[in-house]
């Protein structure tokens, strides 16, 4: 039991999803639709053909060669915080994924359980069929959530996540199928299996250390030879929550690609998506030249840098300073909350206990405190100096009713300020001899030469 | 203030004592509350009535969808005599949560205790900082309590609409109702709304259209409308749902003007949304009732009800056990338990110490202590209460006698108990005590409201506690929660203006570094009281050595979704399902969808995620669970 969950992967002659498979047996059977009638289906129809209005495109507007396609959500070992932050989105949004507002986007049906009309075994008909081979259209799988062990809760006669059931008793009795389980049957014939958030993608908090449940990632459970019907290994969108949008354009970056006119889009070796994950969170930090100053948060709430504060930023792939968290607002620097690494596999173990500095950080800030001390100053007097009109300048004067408390600058800094603008000039084609014929001669640049105050 | 069932008694300054004599007072066949039906008795009836009639239906909704989380609901219906003779709730997801919080260092448990539920975002955070600044005794400086409930306001705000509209607000469109009462279409499309001039729609039949799922545009607003709350959470908090700004003591926000005059600038539209959403959620109620008043019936049990208030004075909290009736007093809701309709107590250690969660009928292993005979306050406690508490999961086969759901069964008092965000009003205004304020009012049977004006002009509402608390009442008090939490969110604003004119910054007690040093040796018990989208939530810390030894998370939906208790009385939904007549129209046994189940149940707004990890105990002893479960491997 403990050797399944810690040998590694080499080691490994079936993956675990296969040995709960072969622990469960195949199923012969679903739901008999007779007798089930119309419970749980108050709108009379399934969402998928309640939104079917319009959805008929030809080849023309469609781009390319897909009309529609399902995708499967399933919740895992999940805190539904994925979902959350994908009705979140809004680049774009799910509705308009759902509604098809984009040019070229095939029909996306989602079985969600957040969103759906129909409850009960309407609500699985879907995944039964896809596992039938009988739906009418390929699909997808997205599981927000970490896979839990359920051969450990079956053997006695338990689960830790289930969603739905199946007649797949020994004896076609009605059982709790678990995510996991609906996980393992749809993976071989999907298009896609995506992973959301830190938990489907690394285990994320429901595999920390001490955890009860052998919690691990999608990745983890179907192996590293796995590979979708269109010959892809499973796409890991990470976060703890994910951005949204991080997510909603992944999926529709692959469906253009798919419907052929899109670019492949890029994915880490982790199978995330490069473009998105490719620079660390420090890069795009709104707080980075602090670091680059010497200049760090020493309280909570502090403007400056916050690595000192508990922020593992510069080692952790993320977008969210430059992205935003919903809508471009937000993002946990840009409002003082030290990075906690919750978009990478080591999360949560080891950046534990937060609010601590990382131990790494004491060599690199004791460098920039040394060059931010000597740049620091030289910027502040060049800042002084473009603080200031050049009328001002010529006047030696600065008329502002707020009183700047300052003194006009020195006679030294006059002369610094003059050969840095000399500095700067040096190069500067409007200072070549040519004759300018096409205005008359008037005032310097900068003003009346005799300026009234 | 007095205890029914449970054999404890209060002097004249409500300090409380066991009575005298009795051997094992807290034993569950000793203290019994008065049980109106037993199971026996239920199921006997059921049996009888299946001898002669043969419309009685055993059905499971597995998946219930359109609540967050994982639940499956159980009904037996009798579709002759259009009654559900008996439910039960099942959550079935479990993560052990707890137990990964168990051994760890307290600065671990924010952000890990955050992720027990990505429904309701940053309450966990909040409620496991409340736990940990008691029990380590930090006060946070008022600004920091200020933008903690500016934040948990503009939660509400998301948490809110999300139910109204694309959760609940399905069951009552268009779609729905045309299939599942096609007689109440025509009456829809006569019947003019009299609150037409306020959301837009002149008809029933307009605004039911309206409902409807991603095409309709009360659908479509509200999704809108969660996000502008997000984003005024997310310039305080960075991220949603986990807020990467809570830490021991306060915040870690920088707090800025632009944060502040950003956060103002998004309130105003949400004014103009409260009024229509208050609007819709008049019409609805007024609409079914005339239709057929058995619809009070749907979802109906009596007004029972708990909370333990919400967002903080930022001058009377300090964080205290000791001083908590008072601080307590001073939330903006005020807390509070409601039994028959009566407000019994609104002191958070009365609350506290009636407090008892059973296993009986839940996956786990029973495990009560009693490790603490008293709370620090020298009160009585019981071994069920959550710091005497150490269930053990134990995945089992469903089995309605034994055991069938991860959700366990908190009582008070051993009596049931209801949650919701409504609960909020109903405390407050009986109670009274709320702080003053130029747009609240309690008057002890109803709130009054001010609505700042926005585009539209100023208004006087008022929120009356309802005669019957149905799924109707449910939803109407959630569309007033919504104005009572966005004004929450003005008022403390303009708190955090003030301090901000007075030149206060400080939003965190400590710094990293103090933090760290001000980590108790000694063993220590808390509990953080605070709120979520549903109502309830406490999170009961106990620290020792430095780390936490035990963490028992109790939500909303765990209350609410809680099976049978030791003497069989049902947990709120499944009451609640058990009181709903099915008022669908069927030709036929075939077409029964059961919405009218659906909507008694998804008027509590379930929230799953955090109901199904709590209470759970000690690793290792899981793993021995687990060894003799694998076989060979």
């Amino acid at each position: 039991m403990a050797d399944r969950q810690t040998r590694t992967p080499a080691l490994q002659a079936r993956t675990p999803a296969q040995e709960l498979l072969d622990a469960l047996g195949p199923v012969e059977r679903f739901h008999d639709t007779e007798e089930v009638g119309a419970f749980g289906l108050p709108s009379g129809r399934v969402t998928e053909d309640m939104l079917a209005g319009g959805d008929e495109t030809t080849a023309a507007t469609r781009f390319g060669p897909l009309q529609k396609i399902h995708v499967f959500w399933f919740a895992g070992m999940s805190c539904d915080g994925c979902s959350v932050a994908v009705t979140g989105a809004t680049s774009p949004s799910v509705e308009s994924m759902l509604l098809g507002a984009h040019p070229g986007l095939p029909r996306v049906v989602l079985h969600h359980p957040v969103l759906n009309m129909e409850s009960g075994p309407h609500y699985v008909r879907a995944a039964e069929q896809a596992m039938a081979g009988t739906l009418n259209a390929p699909y997808a799988v997205v599981l927000e959530g970490s896979i839990s062990d359920e051969l450990a809760a079956y053997a006695t006669g338990g689960y830790w996540s289930g969603q739905g059931e199946e007649p797949w008793g020994p004896d076609g009795e009605m059982r709790p199928v678990t995510a996991s389980e609906w996980i393992a049957r749809l993976a071989p014939n999907a298009a896609a299996m995506i992973a959301i958030g830190t938990c489907a993608t690394w285990g994320g908090i429901p595999s920390a250390e001490g955890n009860p449940t052998g919690a691990m990632s999608l990745m983890d459970w179907l192996g590293k030879d796995y590979r979708s019907t269109f010959g892809v290994p499973v796409v890991n969108v990470p976060g703890c929550p994910p951005i949204g949008d991080n997510f909603t354009e992944t999926v529709a970056a692959i469906l253009y690609f798919l419907q052929g006119f899109g670019p492949l889009p890029e994915f880490d070796e982790l199978g995330r998506p490069a473009w998105l994950f490719g620079e660390t969170v420090h890069r795009h930090c709104v707080r980075g030249a602090y670091y680059e100053e010497g200049t760090f948060a020493q309280e909570f709430g502090d403007p400056e840098c916050l690595v000192e504060v508990g922020c593992w930023g510069p080692v952790v792939n993320c977008n969210i300073t430059s992205r935003g968290m919903i809508n471009h607002v937000g993002g946990c620097m840009n409002a003082g909350g030290p990075c906690i690494g919750c978009t990478m596999p080591g999360f949560p173990d080891k950046f534990t206990p937060f609010y601590k500095r990382p131990p790494g950080s004491f060599a690199s800030t004791t460098v920039s405190r040394m060059v931010g001390s000597v740049i620091r100053p030289l910027r502040k007097f060049s800042n002084n100096h473009l603080n200031r009109e050049v009328r001002w300048d010529r006047q030696g004067a600065t008329p502002s009713g707020f009183g700047r408390e300052k003194a006009e600058p020195s006679a030294l800094a006059e002369i610094n300020h003059k050969f840095y603008d000399m500095l700067r000039r040096s190069g500067d084609r409007g200072k070549a001899k040519a004759d300018v014929w096409g205005k008359r001669d008037e005032a310097p640049s900068g003003g009346s030469p005799n300026p009234r105050i | 203030m007095c205890f029914k069932t449970l054999p404890v008694e209060f002097d004249e300054r409500g300090q409380a004592t066991l009575r005298g004599g009795i051997p094992n007072p807290y034993d569950v066949t000793v203290a019994k509350p008065d049980v109106g039906t037993t199971e026996e008795e239920r199921t006997a009836r059921i049996e009888r009535l299946m001898a002669r009639n043969g419309h009685i239906k055993d059905l499971n909704m597995d998946p219930v969808t359109r609540i967050a989380g994982a639940m499956a609901v159980h009904v037996t219906a009798d579709l002759e005599n259009r009654a559900y003779l008996d439910s039960h709730a099942v959550a079935t997801l479990f993560r052990g949560y707890e137990v990964i919080l168990m051994g760890r260092d307290p600065r671990d448990a924010i952000f890990v205790a955050s992720r027990a539920c990505g429904v309701c975002g940053g309450v966990h955070a909040h409620a496991a900082a409340y736990a940990i600044e008691s029990a380590m005794g930090i006060t946070p400086p008022p600004l920091g309590t200020v933008v903690r409930n500016m934040t948990e306001a503009a939660e509400m705000g998301y948490d809110n609409p999300l139910h109204l509209y694309l959760l609940a607000g399905p069951d009552y469109s268009e779609s729905v109702v045309k299939t599942t009462n096609p007689e109440l279409w025509p009456k829809a499309e006569a019947w003019s709304c009299p609150n037409a001039h306020i959301h837009g729609f002149a008809t029933m039949a307009d605004l039911m259209t309206a409902l409807n799922p991603l095409t309709g545009a009360l659908y479509r607003e509200g999704l809108e409308f969660t996000r502008l709350s997000r984003e005024m959470v997310v310039l305080l908090t960075g991220k949603y749902p986990h807020p990467e700004n809570v830490v021991p003591g306060g915040v870690s926000t920088t707090l800025t003007l632009q944060a502040l005059n950003e956060y103002h600038s998004r309130l105003g539209k949400i004014f103009d949304y409260a009024q229509r959403m208050m609007a819709v959620w008049d019409d609805i109620p007024t609409f079914f009732y005339e239709a057929d008043e058995r619809y009070q019936l749907t979802g109906y049990r009596p007004s029972n009800q708990i909370d333990p208030g919400y967002w903080d004075d930022p001058y009377a909290y300090d964080a205290t056990y000791a001083n908590c009736n008072a601080w307590g007093e001073k939330r903006w809701s005020t807390p509070g338990v409601v039994i028959g309709g009566e407000l019994l107590t609104t002191r958070l250690t009365d609350i506290n110490i009636g407090w008892e969660e059973f296993v009986e009928h839940s996956y786990y292993e029973e495990s009560s202590t009693t490790r603490f005979a008293t709370d620090p306050l020298g009160n009585p406690l019981s071994p069920y209460h959550p710091w005497n508490k150490r269930t053990l999961p134990k995945p089992g086969a469903k089995n309605w006698k034994d055991k069938y759901t991860w959700a366990c069964t908190p009582r008070w008092d051993r009596q049931v108990v209801e949650a919701g965000c409504y609960s909020r009003l109903l405390m407050t205004a009986t109670a009274q005590k709320m702080p003053e304020s130029r747009f609240m009012t309690a008057t002890g049977s109803s709130m009054r409201f001010v609505v700042p004006k926005g585009e539209t002009g100023e208004r006087e509402v008022e929120w009356r506690v309802p005669e019957k608390w149905n799924a109707f009442e449910r939803n109407r008090g959630r569309a007033y929660h919504y104005l009572f939490s966005q004004l929450v969110a003005l008022e403390s604003l303009l708190q955090a203006y003030d301090l901000h004119r007075r030149g206060e910054r400080r939003v965190a007690a400590l710094d990293p570094e103090e933090l760290e040093k001000a980590i108790p040796d000694d063993e220590r018990v808390s509990v953080g009281w605070w709120g979520a989208g549903r109502g309830w939530l406490t999170h009961h810390l106990v620290m020792d050595k430095g780390k936490i030894t035990n963490y028992q998370i109790c939500t909303p939906s765990t209350i609410n979704a809680s099976p049978r208790d030791p003497w069989d009385q049902p947990g709120p939904y499944e009451e609640a399902v058990m009181n709903t007549p099915i008022l669908e129209r069927m030709s036929d046994p075939s077409d029964f969808t059961s919405i009218d189940m659906l909507r008694a149940i998804r008027s509590f707004d379930p929230c799953m995620p955090c109901t199904t990890h709590v209470h759970t105990g000690a690793g290792e002893v899981v793993r021995e669970v687990n060894t003799c479960s694998c076989g060979g491997d």
